[in-house]
């Protein structure tokens, strides 16, 4: 076990005593010192990271006696965050919470979660891909530690591809251009018996992944400094224009807008769409649903340039939490090396240590889709994951799903649709 | 069962000689007797109330911290088109959902009330659905009304037609709304008119038969005015219902297309947990308290007016 | 309790039998189209994945299988959420039902200072959209320290405005001189309420016991801020966990809908005799 966190001697003797068989009375003494302690952990999940999740809880309590750590499950991340705001108010947090990159900043201005700078090794954020841990930090402050990625990328169905004789892109340079993409989704639609070309997941909370096309198309949705919105630009325009043409041309089902609860896995494993824009996280399910057809991973569509959506998740430990130093032990825990792969592996994401991502993860479901997923993170731009990581931009993200939709739903026109947009976007950055 | 009716008019007249009565009783025993649902009642709903109300003129990330703004979201509400739109929304499905529904109870009540065989079966097929859990019933309905793999669709295609897109397009996401509320409520309607049928003398009928009268006349003219309170006490509690509908919805459309089925209550949820503004949150939930309030006391002196309800 | 007799007029009985064999069609037709999304939650439940999603679906499952149930019972503790439901459930309709007939009975039978902005205050709350006082009223029953714990799901919501007004209906019916000739006979209050107005409430009783036992029931936006634990979770809740976007599992979902209805049918089949009963002894007339 490579001890990556650099936390001492303590660290590596609980490792070492935790591999002995006679766990209990060996341990029981080398923590004598230490009083029981109880945290709170609260997650979401699939079945995959439920798992995964409960093995790294049984992993460290196993090293740390003293220590007992309940899972608390949601049934979304929406759900999560509205419990752990709630909770937040009484000042009755978990522990530990999981969060999306996306709510760092807001947890974080708030003073919800822990400054954990004081609490790190120093060399421990160059371990990171540097994104991700500019994506955790607030004000050169890192508030939680990155635990896995996740991104965006085409499943198509084999059978209908076959059928209208379209063959995938071997290479990431060789990715579909839009129009390419959008003669194809005609063309299953036409040709290969698909009621509809495709779908994207972007329902419910998740309309930042828009956010890719746009910046397929060279646009931003503010600028460089992230103090102004930039969506009113010709390419940002352009973007919503294309997004919206998939609904007037009937390239994707009328349900598959934002504010919907349509769940796209399913038309795809139904074979109602040729193809499905979505996440890594996807492969058990359409493994274990989807029977009467093959299918392949292949790349995001692109424009002037290529972009994918920054997915996945980091840990925190709350500003509620009784017992820090042993919270954040687990975080470092949960970060480390060995457990990183073993999560990422168990639950198909993309780990967030450099020495991992340069490895290749030996993922037991679909290695070949797992791969392009891997690719693909590589284009996800800088300057969408520092948008996406603003404090306040889930009050974006709520008026970009509101507005998108009304654009994808009701004929609101790209130009209307991006100034409301812009609206909201200034009076944000300004409070 | 029709003696209850005439005590109930006999209610007035015996106060006076309650009040006269009443002096034997020690005089906190009134209060001692309900002071266990006040308690409950001043912890859990005025208090928070009242809270809400102090809320309203602040702002709150609800994570953060708590700072004055005055009538500032209160003037924001009124300049904000999306709380007209779901403020309109609301008054449109209280208007498409409370109506239908008391109808749909009315005239089953009338026919469930006749003697026919299965009566008691099929009263109770019909008030099944009220006690299925409004998250249940968001997830069936979700599931039957899916555009894609639905049963209402699968259906409509195998005789011939197209799909409809019942809960993508703005047209007809409401519709799909009502009917999913129309199936929950529609029993619960049923049960308060067939027990107001039922009360009802069938001296009356006998009378009226005798004078002459059609029965669709003796519809008209003895059974709805009679059953007048229980149309009152059904509205009120239908269109509090209407106005405080969420699960459904949130489970159904989340709220969408668009706004189309985005109401004041779902609202109040988005500022409050997803863009994060309690304070603002609080105010339009006041001003929906108020709203609410306002109609149930104008639908009470309107029906104490021609009945004695209270 | 004779059936309404204003079909009776003085018709040819011919088309009488026509129209009472019409409508008892068309009230059989309704009943069926009523009783299909049940059916359907079963025939989702009981049919394999694969037959799920098909995009014409056959009304009829072509195979059954009982594994979506056996899924939702290995993965999830969905025995514990039932007993949790229960004990909720029926505390609560205990204090509920306790609570409600003695603030009714105090309401239809004393006279008192500030009865009446009493009795309105208690009717104003059945009007607060739990939304609207979610986060208030989170942080009191946090500060009473009953987070986590079926005792902050139960207590409240155990004062129900509905139950007070009902039984005030009702109780207002009962006449004074019952009360009254007790009184004279030397009865304590204690006894005049258990002796004589409880017996008489049998119907509202029923009713409340139903109505309170089906909101318990059912109760989602509440629990799910105040129950974290999911050893603790009510079965909507459950319910609600396998909904989640990151658990697809339709067939369990409808598996556990319709485990998760079946006490409340069981109660219904039970009290429904008292339940019509019940409301018409409201003074609705």
């Amino acid at each position: 076990m490579t001890n990556v966190n650099g936390t001492g001697t303590a660290f590596s003797r609980r490792h070492i005593l935790g591999a002995g068989l006679a766990l209990s009375v060996a341990s029981g003494r080398a923590v004598r010192a230490q009083a029981p302690v109880s945290l709170n952990f609260a997650v979401w999940g699939n079945r995959a990271e439920e798992d995964a999740f409960r093995r790294l809880i049984a992993g460290y309590t196993a090293q740390n006696p003293h220590v007992s750590i309940r899972l608390e499950l949601s049934g979304s991340s929406g759900q999560l965050y509205q419990q752990v705001d709630t909770r937040l108010a009484g000042r009755q947090a978990p522990d530990l919470v999981r969060i999306q990159y996306q709510q760092v900043g807001r947890y974080a201005k708030a003073g919800a979660i822990v400054d954990l700078s004081g609490h790190l090794d120093g060399g421990l954020a160059a371990q990171f891909a540097p994104a991700l841990w500019k994506a955790v930090t607030y004000r050169d402050k890192a508030f939680a530690i990155p635990h896995h990625t996740d991104t965006l990328a085409v499943y198509c169905n084999m059978e209908m591809f076959r059928r209208a004789g379209i063959e995938l892109p071997r290479r990431l340079e060789d990715s579909w251009r839009w129009e390419e993409f959008i003669r194809i989704a005609r063309t299953l639609k036409d040709k290969a018996g698909a009621p509809f070309g495709f779908a994207c997941a972007w329902q419910n909370t998740a309309a930042y992944r828009f956010l890719p096309f746009l910046y397929q198309n060279g646009g931003q949705l503010l600028d460089e400094q992230l103090l102004q919105p930039r969506l009113s630009s010709k390419e940002g325009l352009e973007a919503i224009a294309w997004a919206q043409s998939w609904f007037t041309d009937k390239l994707v089902p009328p349900t598959t807008s934002i504010k919907t609860n349509e769940q796209t896995q399913n038309l795809f494993a139904n074979g109602t769409i040729g193809m499905l824009v979505h996440g890594d996280w996807q492969i058990p399910f359409l493994q274990e649903a989807m029977k009467q057809a093959e299918w392949q991973v292949t790349y995001m569509p692109r424009s002037v340039s290529m972009a994918s959506d920054l997915g996945g998740n980091c840990l925190a430990v709350t500003r509620d939490s009784k017992n820090r130093d042993v919270a954040i032990d687990f975080l470092r825990y949960a970060t480390n090396e060995a457990n990183m792969r073993d999560f990422c592996i168990a639950a198909g994401f993309l780990p967030v240590r450099r020495s991992l991502m340069d490895t290749k993860l030996e993922y037991p479901l679909r290695p070949d889709a797992m791969q392009v997923f891997v690719e693909q993170s590589r284009t996800i731009p800088d300057h969408l994951a520092a948008t996406v990581t603003l404090p306040d931009f889930s009050r974006i993200n709520t008026k970009l799903g509101e507005q998108l939709d009304l654009a994808f739903t009701s004929g609101q026109s790209p130009k209307d649709t991006a100034e409301n947009i812009e609206g909201t976007i200034r009076s944000v950055l300004k409070g | 069962m029709s003696n209850s009716a005439v005590m109930a008019n006999s209610v007035r007249p015996a106060t006076a000689a309650r009040t006269r009565r009443s002096f034997r009783r020690p005089w906190m025993l009134p209060y001692l007797l309900i002071t266990p649902n006040l308690l409950l009642f001043s912890a859990f709903s005025f208090f928070p109330l009242l809270y809400a109300f102090y809320i309203s003129f602040h702002d709150w990330s609800l994570i953060g911290d708590v700072t004055y703004a005055g009538l500032a979201n209160y003037r924001r509400l009124v300049a904000d088109t999306q709380f007209w739109h779901a403020l309109l929304n609301t008054a449109v499905y209280a208007l498409a959902s409370v109506p239908t529904t008391m109808a749909g109870g009315l005239l089953l009540a009338v026919a469930l009330n006749r003697r026919m065989p299965g009566r008691v079966f099929l009263r109770s097929v019909y008030f099944l659905p009220v006690v299925v859990s409004a998250v249940a019933t968001g997830i069936i309905a979700a599931w039957m009304f899916n555009e894609h793999y639905g049963v209402i669709n699968s259906l409509i295609v195998r005789l011939g037609g197209d799909r409809i897109p019942w809960l993508s397009s703005p047209a007809w996401a409401l519709p799909s709304l009502v009917l999913a509320t129309f199936w929950v409520r529609v029993g619960f309607c049923m049960v308060v008119y067939l027990a107001a049928l039922q009360s009802i003398p069938t001296l009356y009928y006998e009378a009226a038969t005798m004078d002459g009268a059609s029965p669709s006349r003796q519809f008209w003219k003895i059974t709805l005015p009679l059953l007048r309170p229980a149309t009152f006490l059904l509205l009120i509690l239908n269109v509090i219902h209407s106005f405080q509908v969420f699960d459904l919805i949130y489970v159904m459309t989340g709220g969408g297309p668009g706004f189309s089925t985005t109401m004041l209550v779902q609202y109040i949820y988005q500022s409050a947990f997803m863009t994060s503004e309690m304070g603002y949150a609080s105010a339009i939930g006041v001003v929906l308290y108020v709203i609410v309030l306002g109609f149930t006391i104008i639908q009470w002196r309107v029906s104490r007016q021609s009945e004695n309800v209270l | 309790m004779s059936g309404v007799t204003f079909e009776a007029g003085a018709r040819r009985p011919g088309s009488r039998r026509t129209g009472n064999v019409l409508i008892w069609i068309a009230v059989v037709l309704g009943a069926l189209a009523m009783i299909f999304p049940l059916y359907w939650m079963l025939a989702t439940a009981i049919r394999p994945r694969s037959e799920v999603f098909q995009p014409v679906v056959s009304l009829i499952p072509q195979m059954l299988t009982l594994e979506n149930f056996r899924n939702v019972a290995q993965r999830h503790p969905f025995l514990t959420w039932v007993m949790n439901s229960t004990f909720i459930a029926v505390i609560a309709v205990v204090i509920t039902v306790s609570a409600n007939l003695l603030c009714g009975y105090v309401f239809a039978k004393f006279r008192f200072p500030g009865r009446d902005i009493l009795f309105f205050a208690i009717l104003g709350a059945l009007m607060i959209p739990i939304q609207v006082i979610l986060v208030p009223e989170f942080l009191v029953t946090s500060w009473l320290g009953l987070l986590n714990s079926p005792w902050g799901v139960i207590l409240p919501r155990a004062a129900e405005a509905f139950g007070v007004f009902m039984v005030r209906q009702f109780m207002v019916s009962i006449p004074d001189e019952l009360i009254e000739a007790a009184r004279l006979d030397g009865a304590s209050e204690m006894r005049i309420f258990l002796r004589i107005v409880l017996p008489l409430s049998k119907p509202i009783i029923a009713v409340l016991v139903i109505f309170t036992f089906m909101w318990r029931w059912n109760d989602f936006a509440w629990p799910l801020v105040v129950l974290t634990d999911q050893e603790l979770f009510t079965l909507p809740l459950g319910l609600n966990l396998l909904r989640g976007e990151a658990n697809p599992d339709w067939g369990g979902v409808m598996a556990l809908a319709l485990i998760s209805l079946l006490p409340m049918l069981l109660i219904f089949l039970i009290f429904q005799r008292y339940l019509v009963q019940g409301i018409a002894s409201t003074g609705l007339k």
